[in-house]
This record gives structure tokens, sequence and C-alpha cells, in this order.
């Protein structure tokens, strides 16, 4: 019989170590043993699965009793019998709604806490012969919620007598005080060992009103000292008051009419979470009732208040967030996918819809969800593994709790086999005979996270589509207002145009619906996140409709996780990445596939561009063709962009040679259509300048460029000038022109020829004999600056290489003279006033503001006119390659050259954000919030932290204007 | 704070006050108010009240016009002067921008951001200033082209039926009847001037306090048919308005500044803080003497401290460590005797507390103190022993200040580049005019 009932307990080695202590003190507890074979088994569940209650039989024998056999599923001790119980351990009478206590001081405590463990030990051995103890985990719950109830009120009747002593008896028999228990104790749902949370009310008709505050101020502390205070029987839990009106600095006790304009006023967001919870449970029941009644209204209007969406989801990051990582693997509680979680999603639900429907106004878990469910407010199967789940992480906590009586939360460690072992056997049912493995234990409790984690998504959002959708055949379906309450609740601005793009989405019986049905909760979940979610859902409804049924489109979305969420994340926070994927929504597909994001090199594209080309002698056809593959390759580029596939430094590089591509493509057929009708007598040349040269661009920028030409030997000079002239007119509109059939969302590659010798006075195109006799007479020494960053960008190889023959010894002259020093110091401090726009702020301008691009490049070009002749290392266009060089070369301090480098790259990196969230150039650092958040996310900073990025870049652009200005001007 | 709120609203219904006043300071510290009537003001505790920031000195860029002030209701006092008809009150504001974030461009939100720095390491800061200002017959000048002041007494002389006298009663009454404690009044130095000292609060409030003192001694002073100044030095001869202010640090009630037996009882803490204070000093001067005539004071003689020194009970060093009773550790304290009276005290005491605390944490050592009259030394000896000179003008204040990063970090990006671009201008407008004394002395023979 010992050991069938050893069998039973959930540590056997734990069960007979206590049982051999408990003879040893008192050897009559033999009987149970040798007795009562079931009686047996009770008393060997209790000692295997719980230390802490054996030690209280040890120092209690005479409650022995309470071990007696249990019934798999015995009925719950109700709540009044259990207040009877408490009340007659302190010798008060319970008929009386403030019944005064008998008893003071330690004895009261003493007997008050023995009769609370003696009846908690009864409740444990029925806890742990339950058949079934998910089953049975509500029933527990309430019953350990009513037992602390009671031993609050018996406490207080204990208070009530020791007032006595110090203030007159009829001032305290004035004094109606109403035990307000929240969270976990007022939803009747408690642990076997927590903190009860409580709220005190006071109501003394006819007191004055310090001293009735003063009686009450004891009466509560007296509450808190009975089950909490240090004595010979040791002390319960905490009584926690801190969730009372302004917290720990608020008044312990307060009337009610003070209750409830504090939360008609000031209360905060989680306050009124709390309050759902809220329950009289000891004290003066009328003052108690009055106090539920009158903060009802407050909970369940407190989702139309202000600010309910930024409070929820800094909630919701607060839950997942802030666990110790040491404890991460093991907490029960906090991260994603622990009880906390599923609190938090099914209170959310709660107050979104309870203010309409007053069904789901109940206060426990368990009970929620069942009220959510039947009200079709999350889906039945959902509902049913999500009780599931909380039921048995709740039974999980509790089996660890009662081992020592500790409040924890944490798994027992991966290699304490036996712990883990005691608490796999401990959390089965009763009846189950077989021993499940540590193993077992483990991966069910990782699988149990995993659901949870995943039926967030679906919970929140799998009613909305059943609303839209329209199915009749689904279980649960919101009503249109309850859908776009629960949209707005979780982010979206514009919840009836959301419910729209839903219906049409998931409408019809399509598979592309069908399978959206399916996915389109968790898609929601991830435009939430993002800046901007209606634009987003906008985006994808779009991209869903023109992609119509393609295979791979579907399937992308069903089988890559990874590709749906990046599209998520594109199209919630980036205006120019969908407005491209809309025109060609086949590049959806690169999404899945990193190896499609590897732009084209120049040589691939070139080679496209070539069999385009000949297989499309018109010219203007041929031309399309190549426009459409420099937009492809834009698109190609900001989506490995967006997926953190390439730095800003290779996102510039990738779309220079996007538009070298283009541009050489535009100057064959430029050259084919020209030389076609007359006879070619010249060569021409494409240099690129400026930061197209340097490869430096973002988005959208223009290509700063310089024509050279050289006309055949023996042509004439007149003749060859006009035939290049026509060549590159004929280029810059082949690239510009609008085309037929039109090419949509292009971003149009600009050619800008002002860098030209004489600027807009001066022809289109010089021949290189021209270019020399120019130099030779007039140049200038911004001239020379510019040709720093030329590079040969299309045409004759020859010819390009004869070109910066030319202009080396210009661009990189043996010596700066002194004039030439201060002209360009000159020419750097007029453009600096002139250039920038009207009005604009210097410190936010990206490009010519203060410590931005241009006072960097201007600075290193400087550098390059100066030393680049004695060291080629600095001969290159591109800035960043110049700054190393400058940098290995000693030219400047490594700190100045890194403060030059981080904030040119920032604010390039911000052009091109500006360019990818709103589609539009801007070269201003963004002013409005918004703006700023969505940038600063493109700039690889996280939610919310777009005041830090402005902060950063004014520190950044300020610093690196004072490097330019010590080393540009000499000051 | 709820229950702040609360007691403000009951107030204003139980004394019949029918206007309250909101008040925020600008870059330069001039106090901004915007009159509320009372059934407006819980919407402001709630949402903010909105103004148009663009028109503030510094406050805002024009493009993002939209500013809230949120009134602090720990500040709500009611105004005595205005009488018992028609009850006015006030309170201190809190500039955020319109998503409810605090705004970067707040002089006050700068002086709490960096008691926050002090809290996250561990100390409350306690200051007391020692405010001076001229009491003058009107603000217009008097027939010498000077300003005109009310009496010719000197340095704590008693004026039998004197202006001042009564003018002090009178104010410090007032000071006393919004909460303000003094601790201290005379008569100063100068024909006129008057000092007041406030007793020691933390520092956020003395900030408040000295707004509401600035206004305060201006109303009684106008009451009474005189005008008061805190102009740094309107007269070339007499001294200038200082505001000196002791500082004291506390890790909860112990003072972080007092140590037993060491030298002056001076702890380590307090020694790396004026360590900080004396390196960062030349950086922040535009701060704490941000006018053209601020240079005047701290140049113009009259124990103006213009060097960079400490010493113990040395009135002549420009940071003082007071003598105090052994006995008394709780009243150590340290003096910063550079500032004017007409800095503006919110950013003010941010960097000068932000330069002690960097002192703290990087473990400044103190160089050695002056025991000597610095002003009594040659400028050789004094270079010699390191007591370098505070900026001589407002320019060199500012282009000091242009290098510092631990200035910008303070104040940070968007207070600092509208702090300097409103002193440049100052500046700017300073450097053309042509001036009584060149015309007086150059005129005649050129």
């Amino acid at each position: 019989m010992l050991f069938r009932a050893l069998g039973s307990s959930a540590n056997p080695d734990l069960a007979l170590q206590s049982c051999v202590r408990l003879l040893a003190v008192h050897p009559e507890a033999a009987s149970l043993i040798t007795g009562d074979a079931d009686r047996c088994t009770s008393l060997f569940r209790l000692l295997g699965a719980s230390e802490a209650l054996g030690e209280f039989l040890m120092r209690h024998p005479e409650h022995l009793d309470v071990v007696r056999p249990a019934a798999a599923n015995s009925p719950p001790v109700d709540e009044k019998a259990l207040r009877a119980f408490l009340l007659k351990s302190v010798e008060a009478d319970p008929d009386d709604d403030n019944p005064v206590a008998g008893l003071t001081g330690t004895e009261a405590h003493r007997r008050l806490r023995t009769a609370y463990r003696r009846h908690l030990t009864d409740l444990a051995v029925r806890d742990l012969s339950a058949a079934s103890p998910l089953d049975y985990l509500p029933t527990v719950g309430r019953e350990l919620a009513d037992l602390a109830a009671a031993a609050l009120e018996a406490s207080l009747a204990v208070a009530r007598r020791e007032a006595e002593a110090t203030f007159h008896p009829d001032d305290v028999a004035a004094v109606r005080l109403a035990v307000i228990a929240m969270g976990k104790c007022g939803a009747g749902e408690l642990n076997y060992i927590s903190d009860v949370d409580v709220i005190y009310v006071l109501d003394a008709p006819g007191l004055d009103e310090a001293q009735a505050t003063r009686i009450g101020t004891f009466l509560a502390s007296g509450i808190s000292r009975g089950v909490y205070s240090p004595g010979i029987e040791p002390a319960l839990w905490e009584v926690d008051a801190n969730l009372r009106p302004e917290g720990r600095d608020g008044p312990l006790v307060r009337t009610l009419e003070s209750h409830l304009s504090y939360y008609a006023r000031w209360a905060q967001m989680w306050e009124f979470q709390a309050l759902l919870k809220a329950r009289a449970v000891a004290g003066d029941p009328g003052l108690g009732h009055r106090y539920e009644e009158g903060v009802a209204p407050l909970v369940w209007a407190s989702s139309q208040r202000e600010g309910f969406v930024e409070a929820v989801r800094a909630m919701r990051r607060r839950v997942t967030e802030n666990i110790p990582r040491s404890e991460e693997a093991r907490q029960l509680k906090l991260g994603p996918g622990g009880l906390r979680d599923v609190e938090f999603t099914v209170q959310l639900l709660q107050l979104v819809h309870g203010r309409v429907d007053t069904t789901l106004r109940v206060r426990d878990t368990v009970g929620a969800i069942r009220a959510l469910s039947v009200g079709g407010y999350i889906g039945r199967s959902d509902a049913r593994d999500f009780d599931d789940a909380y039921r048995y992480l709740r039974v999980l906590e509790h089996r660890l709790q009662l081992t020592r009586m500790r409040r924890t939360h944490l798994m027992p460690l991966d290699d304490d086999e036996a712990a883990l072992r005691a608490l796999a056997r401990a959390s089965e049912g009763a009846l189950v005979s077989a021993r499940p493995s540590a193993q077992g234990l483990l991966d069910r409790w990782q699988r149990t996270k995993r659901l949870v984690r995943r039926l967030h998504d679906s919970i929140f959002y799998r009613p909305l589509l059943n609303t839209a959708a329209n199915l009749s055949a689904e279980d649960v379906k919101l009503t249109p207002e309850a859908a776009q309450a629960r949209l707005a609740a979780l982010g979206y601005s514009d919840p009836k145009g959301a419910m729209r793009h839903i219906e049409a989405l998931t409408g019809g019986i399509r598979r592309r619906a069908a399978l959206q049905r399916q996915l389109l909760p968790i898609l929601l979940a991830w435009f939430a996140e993002g800046v901007d979610p209606d634009a987003g859902l906008l985006g994808f409804r779009r991209l869903s409709e023109s992609l119509g049924e393609s295979h791979w489109y579907l399937g992308m979305l069903r089988d890559s996780t990874a590709a749906a969420e990046r599209l998520c994340v594109v199209l919630s926070s980036s205006r120019f990445i969908t407005d491209l994927l809309e025109v060609s929504p086949e590049s959806t597909k690169w999404l899945g596939a990193d190896a499609e994001l590897v732009p084209d090199s120049f040589d691939a594209q070139w080679q496209e561009i070539q069999s385009k080309m000949s297989r499309h002698p018109e010219p203007l056809e041929a031309m399309r063709l190549i426009r459409l593959i420099r937009r492809r390759e834009l698109l190609r580029i900001a989506i490995a962009d967006s997926a953190g596939l390439l730095t800003q430094p290779e996102v510039g590089r990738a779309l220079a040679d996007a538009d070298r591509a283009a541009v050489l493509g535009a100057l064959h057929v430029a050259e084919k259509a020209v030389y076609g009708a007359e006879v070619r007598v010249t060569d021409v040349v494409v240099m690129a300048m400026g930061r197209q040269g340097g490869r430096d661009i973002t988005y959208g920028s223009d290509a700063d460029v310089v024509y050279v030409h050289r006309p055949h030997p023996g042509a004439d000079g007149a003749a060859a000038q006009k035939q290049a002239e026509k060549v590159v007119a004929q280029l810059a509109a082949l690239l510009t022109q609008p085309c037929k059939p039109p090419i949509f969302a292009e971003r149009v590659l600009e050619i800008d020829a002002a860098l030209r010798p004489e600027g807009k006075q001066g022809p289109m195109v010089r021949s290189l004999d021209s270019f020399r006799e120019y130099y030779k007479r007039w140049s200038l020494i911004w001239e020379a600056q510019a040709l720093l960053r030329a590079r040969p960008l299309a045409g004759d190889d020859a010819l390009a290489r004869g070109f910066l023959a030319l202009i080396d010894p210009i661009r990189y002259p043996a010596e700066l003279s002194d004039i030439d020093l201060r002209e360009i110091r000159r020419i750097k401090a007029r453009v600096e006033s002139e250039r920038l726009p009207r009005g604009a702020d210097p410190s936010r301008h990206l490009k010519l503001g203060r410590g931005a691009l241009s006072d960097v490049e201007w600075l290193i070009q400087l550098l390059q006119l100066r030393h680049a002749h004695a060291l080629p290392s600095l001969r290159t266009p591109s800035t960043l390659e110049a700054l190393d060089a400058v940098s290995a070369a000693g030219l400047l301090p490594p700190a100045d050259v890194a403060t030059l480098r981080r904030s040119w790259c920032l604010a390039t990196r911000i052009r091109a954000a500006n360019v990818i969230w709103t589609g539009r150039s801007s070269d201003l650092l963004p002013s409005s919030r918004r703006d700023l958040e969505a940038v600063a996310r493109w700039c690889g900073y996280g939610p919310e932290r777009g005041a830090q990025l402005e902060e950063d870049y004014l520190k950044l652009t300020r610093r690196s204007r004072t490097v330019f200005e010590r080393h540009f001007y000499g000051y | 704070m709820d229950r702040q709120q609360e007691f403000v609203l009951r107030t204003i219904e139980e004394r019949d006050v029918r206007f309250v006043r909101l008040w925020f300071t600008d870059v330069v510290g001039s106090l901004k108010s915007v009159a509320l009537a009372p059934a407006e003001v819980e919407g402001a505790f709630e949402e903010g009240l909105g103004f148009d920031g663009s028109s503030i000195e510094g406050l805002a860029r024009v493009f993002e016009s939209d500013m809230l002030a949120q009134p602090d209701p720990s500040t709500f006092q009611i105004l005595p002067w205005r009488g018992d008809k028609e009850q006015t009150s006030r309170m201190f504001c809190d500039i955020l921008t319109p998503d409810g974030q605090p705004s970067t461009a707040d002089p006050r939100g700068v002086l709490k951001k960096t008691l926050a720095t002090a809290a996250d390491m561990g100390f409350t800061c306690y200051t007391h200033p020692e405010i001076e200002f001229y009491l003058l017959e009107s603000d217009e000048l008097g027939p010498d082209g000077q300003p005109v002041p009310v009496d010719q007494a000197g340095y704590f002389d008693h004026v039998p039926g004197g202006v001042a006298q009564d003018f002090r009663r009178t104010a410090v009454a007032m000071l006393e009847s919004v909460g303000i404690s003094v601790e201290f009044s005379h008569h100063e130095a100068g024909p006129g001037q008057n000092e007041i000292d406030l007793r020691y609060a933390d520092a956020l409030q003395t900030a408040d306090n000295i707004m509401t003192f600035r206004t305060i001694i201006k109303e009684v002073a106008l009451t009474q048919g005189s005008y008061a100044t805190f102009m740094p030095k309107p007269f070339s001869e007499h001294p200038g308005s200082g505001m000196h202010t002791h500082f004291s640090l506390f890790e909860g009630d112990t003072n972080a500044f007092f140590e037993a037996g060491a030298e002056f009882q001076l702890s380590r803490t307090a020694r790396q803080f004026i360590a900080g204070i004396l390196r960062h000093a030349p950086e922040f001067t535009a701060v704490t003497n941000q006018f053209v005539n601020s240079y005047k004071r701290l140049w113009g003689g009259g124990e103006a401290p213009s060097y960079l020194s400490w010493g113990h009970n040395n009135r002549s060093a420009l940071v003082r460590v007071p003598l105090y009773k052994p006995n008394k550790g709780q009243s150590a304290r340290i003096e910063y005797r550079g500032i004017d009276s007409a800095s503006n005290p919110y950013l003010a005491y941010s960097v000068l507390l932000g330069a002690g605390l960097k002192g703290i944490q990087e473990e400044y050592e103190l160089p050695q103190g002056a025991e000597d009259d610095v002003w009594s030394l040659t400028a050789a000896e004094r270079r010699a022993m390191g007591h370098d000179p505070l900026p001589a003008s407002l320019h060199d204040a500012t282009r000091a200040m242009e290098e510092s990063e631990l200035v910008a970090e303070i104040l940070g990006e968007q207070v600092f580049e509208n702090f300097l671009r409103n002193k440049r201008a100052e500046w700017h407008d300073y450097r053309i005019q042509v001036t009584p004394y060149e015309l007086r002395r150059n005129l005649g023979i050129l």
C-alpha cells in the first residue's frame, strides 16, 4: 500500500522524507499510513507535492484530519462557509456585516493564520486528487480567492477590536470600511501564493473627516498586520495597496466620492485595466457594492478615452519586454506567450467590446474567454485553444508555487531532472498512472507558449475577417461597429476604410480569398506595427488585386513568413516601394528570395539592354524597354535596402550603375538614329559629374554630366559639332520624354549639364580641342574642383581616356596657389548663403546645411586639389573613398575623419529615407513627428526614436561643421 | 501630482479666482504669460494649451509653430498684488510638442532634464540665490544721461524714512505671501542698490521663484512710484547686480558636499563639483552672463569675480566655499559668484549643475585654492597661478560656447543653437552702435 501511495505522489523522495519527519514528531500519524488506503494516498500526494504544507502538518498535527480521501472532482467549499470559518477562528460573529473579533494581537493572528492554512491544506488535497487539474483550475482559483477574502475579513474584525483600544468604540463602530480586491483575487482566480492587491474605501457618516481617516487608516494597516506581520505562525502573504489612486503617494483610505472623482479625472489607462478586476471582498458589503457600481461605467468607457491606442501599444511592449535575460527562457508569466500575455489580450478585447456588450463584463480570465467566444468576438476553436493554454500555464504555476509556497514564476532549470519530473507528474490528473518525462513537460510547455503567440493575431483579427467576408459557415462574426472599434484600438486610423479593404481581400470563394482569409490576421498585425498601417493595408489590397491568382504569389505568402513580413513592413512604411510594386507586382517575388535582391551588375544590365536593342530596332520602343529596366533595378535596390541587404554606399553604387546603363543605352539609340540618317563624323562621350560621378547618389538623384566629342580625322569641325549636338539632344530627350505606352511610377532620370564650361551660356557639347583651349585660357578653380568627380559614363573609351588625360593636370594641380585657395573659400562662403532655399533652417538642410553633405564634400575636394598630385590615392570621384585616402595619408586627424564620415553618411541616409518614405525627394530633415518616426526607422532606429534621430543629426552636423570650418577656412 | 491638480481646481473655485495666468520663459529668460478663464484650466491640465511658439524667441522653428503649454499644478499661486477683487493666479508651464512630448526647446525642460541626470546619479540639488537689483526713480534717464537712483546710501546703510526700506518691507511681505521665503534683505553698495536673499529650495523651484521674484519686485516698485532693474551694470562707477548662488547636493538626507575632518570640511564630491565648474566656466559664461552689459559688470571692478579661482571664504574668487559652523554639516555648500541678475535662471542653473556633475562623473582634480585677493595679483602672477580670465565680452563668451560639447549636451541641440543665434544677433546689434563714450572721448579731438 505504501508503494502504491508513493507511486501516486509527484515527488516520492520528498513525500517519503516528509513522512519520516512527520512520524518523528508525531508517531501517532502512523495510523494514517496503515489505515485507510485512500487516505494514505491523499497524504502522499500532498507530501509529494508540497513541502510547505507538510511542514504545516508537522507544526499542527491536530489538523491531520483534513488529509482524507478526496473525490476525483470534489465540490468546492462556498465563500460563506469560508468566511464563517475564519471569522470564528478569531471569535467574531459571522452573521454581523461588520463583525468585531473577540481576540486581538498575536494570538488572534496565530489562530487566523492556522485556520487559513488548515483550509488551504484541505483545498490542496482536493486539487491534487482531481482527475483533470485543468478542469478543476477555476474552482481552485475561485476558492483560493474566497479564502483570501475570508482572511481579510477576519483580520479586519481583529483590527476593529484593536482600534477600540485607541479610539472611542462608537467612533470605530461608525467607520465603514470596504476592502476591494484587485488583480487575481478580485478576479476570483488567485494563485496558491501571491500578493493580494487591495483598495480601501471609507465611509463614516457623522464622523469628523480627519478622525474617520485616522481610524480607517488604522483598520487598513491592521488588516495587513493580521495576515503579514511576523509571528509564531508565519505570515500568509503581503497585502498590497499600491494600486490605489496616486499609488504609494496617495492616502491609504479614501471615500467613495474621492475614488470616483480621481478616476473620472486623472486615472491612467492601466488603472482602468486594473479596475476591470475590482471586486468588493470584505468589509462593509453595501459600501463595497456601491464602489463596484461606481467604477464600472468608467472602466467600460475607457476605450473611448484620448490616447487609448498609444497606451495599449505601450502596455503591450511592457508585457512582452523587460524580462531579465537570465530568466527569459524559464518565465511562465512574463514574455511573449506567457500568462501575462494571455491576460493582456483578453482584457484588451474586453475593454474594446465590453463598452457595448455587457455580457463581456466578467472578471476572471477563463470566464472572459468563454464570454468572448459566446459573443462571437473570438473564434470558437481559437477560444478553446487559448483557454487550454491559459489553464495549462496556470496549473504549472500552481504546482510550482505549491511546493514551497513561494511566489515563483520560473520553471525549474533544464538540468534539474527531478524537479521537472515532479512538476510533470503533479500537473497530470490523479488518475493518470504513467510517469511523464521531464522532456515531455518541457516540450508541452514550449508548444503552449508558441500556441499563445500564434493565437494572438488570430484572436485579434480573425473575427474581423469573418465580419468582412460575410461567411455563413464559420462561427464568429463581429458587428461592423465592433470590428471598427477593434481596428481603431489596434492602431488603424481609418477603420472604416480598413474594413472595406478587408472585405475586398477576403470576399468571394476564389482560392486567393480563401488563402488571404487564412493569412490576413497575421498580416494585419504586421501592418499595425508599421508607421502607417492604413497605407500598408491599402497597398496590399492593390497588389493583391493586380497579382490575381498568380500561383507563386499565393505560394510565397503561404510558405514564406519572412517574405510576407517583409512585404508588410515595406507596404506600411514606404510610399516609394509601394508605388513601384503596384505597377510591377511581379517584383513582389523578390521579397521571398534574397538571391533576387542582389542588384544586377552594370555588365549584366548592359547585356540585357543590348539584346533588347537588337530585337527592337525602333528607337522609341528600344528606349522604353531600357527605361523599364532602370525602373525595375531601382525597385530591386530599394527592396534590398529595406531588407537590410545593402549599406547606403552600396545603394549609391547600385543606383549609379543603373543610371549608367540607361545613359549608355540611350546614347546607343541616339547614335543609331543620328548616324543612320547622315555620315558619322564624330565620337561622343558622356562624363558623369557631381555625386553621380562619385556614385554617391540616392533614389531620384539627377545625373550631372558633361558631353565631349572628337571629330573624326579630316572631318569638318562645324559639321562634327552639329552632329554631336544632335546626338546629345536626342540622348537627353530619349531619357526624359514620355513613352508610349507610358511608364508608370518611373522616376525619370533628369540630365543636368550645367557644370559644363561657361555654364548655361556655353555650348551643350564641346570638342576635346575646344576643352583644351578653354582650360588653357580660362580655367577657373571652381571648374577644377568640379572636375574632381568626373567619371566616364558612356561613349567612346579612347575619347574618355583622352579627356581624363586632359583634365588630370587641371584637377590634380602640382600646386594650389594662395589666390586659388582664397577664391575657393570665397565661393563656398557665398554659396552657403545663396543656394539655401529662402526660409530654410540651415541646421536641417541635408545638402547645403550646417555641417551637411556639401560642407564635407568641399573639404574633401579642397584636400584633393592640394594633395592629389602628390598622393595618387586621393584621385577618386567617390567621397567615401577619398575620405579613406585622406585618413590613410594622415591629412586630417582620425577623430575628424570619423566625424565627417558619420555626418555625411547620416545626411545621405536621411535623404534616401525621405524618398523611400514619401516617394518624393526632400533635402530637409523632416519636422513632423510622424515623418521623423518613419525616417528614423529607415535609418535603423527602433520605434518611437524620431526625436533621438533629430538630436543625433543636429549634434553630428554641428560637430562636422566645426571640423569643416577648422580645416577648410582655417579657423 | 493629481491631487495637486485637484487642489488647484478647488482653490480656483473656493477663492473665486477670475484669471489664471500660465507662465513660461523664452530662451533669454523673459517671462511670457497667457491668461486663462478658470473654466479652461482643467482642459489645460489634460491636454495643454495650444499657442503659436514661432513668435516666442528661441522656442520653436517657424514650421512647427503649434506648441502646447501644460501647467505644473505644484506651482499654483494667487498673485497678491492684484488685490482681493478679481483674484489672479499663476502657474508655470512645461512646453510640449503637439504630440505631447516635452519640447526640447523649453528652458524649464532643460533644467528638468539636468536635474533628472543628477537624480540618476543619486543627487538632489538645492540652490539659494542672492539677488541684487537697483531701485531707480523711473526707467527714464536723468539730465546727465544716467539712470537716477532712489537714494545715495551704501552697503548695509539704514536710510531713515527711505524709499528702499519701505520697498523692501512690502516686497518681502509679498514674496512670503506667494510662498517664497526670504532669508535676508539689505541695502547694497551702490546707491539705490538692494539685495534680497531667497531661502534655499530645490533648483527647479528656485528658478521658478526667481522668475516670480523679478515680477514681484517690479510690480512693487511700480506701486511705489519707482522702478526696479535687474540690468547687470546700470552705472559705470557703481557695482553691478549679481546673483551669487549657493549650490549643494544631497544624497537622500545627507549633504554630499560635507566631509567631517577634510580640508574646509569639503568632500571629494564637492571638490570635483567645483573643479567641473571651474574647468567649464568659460564655456558657459555666455549663459550665466548673457548680455553685452553683463561683461561690463564682470570686468568693471567692484568685487565682480573675473578669474577662474576658488577659495575658502575668499570674496575675490569665482567659487567661494563659505564659512559655516563645524557642527552644521547640512549647510555645506559652494557659492558661484559669476551669475548676474539678468540671466535665465533655468539655463544658468542647468549649465552650472551640468558642469559640476561632469566634474563628479569624470573625477576632475581640483586645482589649488586661492588664498590671496585675486584682484590684487599682477596679471603675470595670475597667469602663473592658473587663474585664467573669464571671457571678456559677449562675443568671446559666445565663441567659447560654440566650441563646447558639454554645453550643447546640457542644453540640447535646439536650445543651444537658438541661444547662440540670439546672442550673435545681440553682439551684432551692439557692435554697430556709436557710444557716448566714443563721442565724448573722440569727437572733440579728431
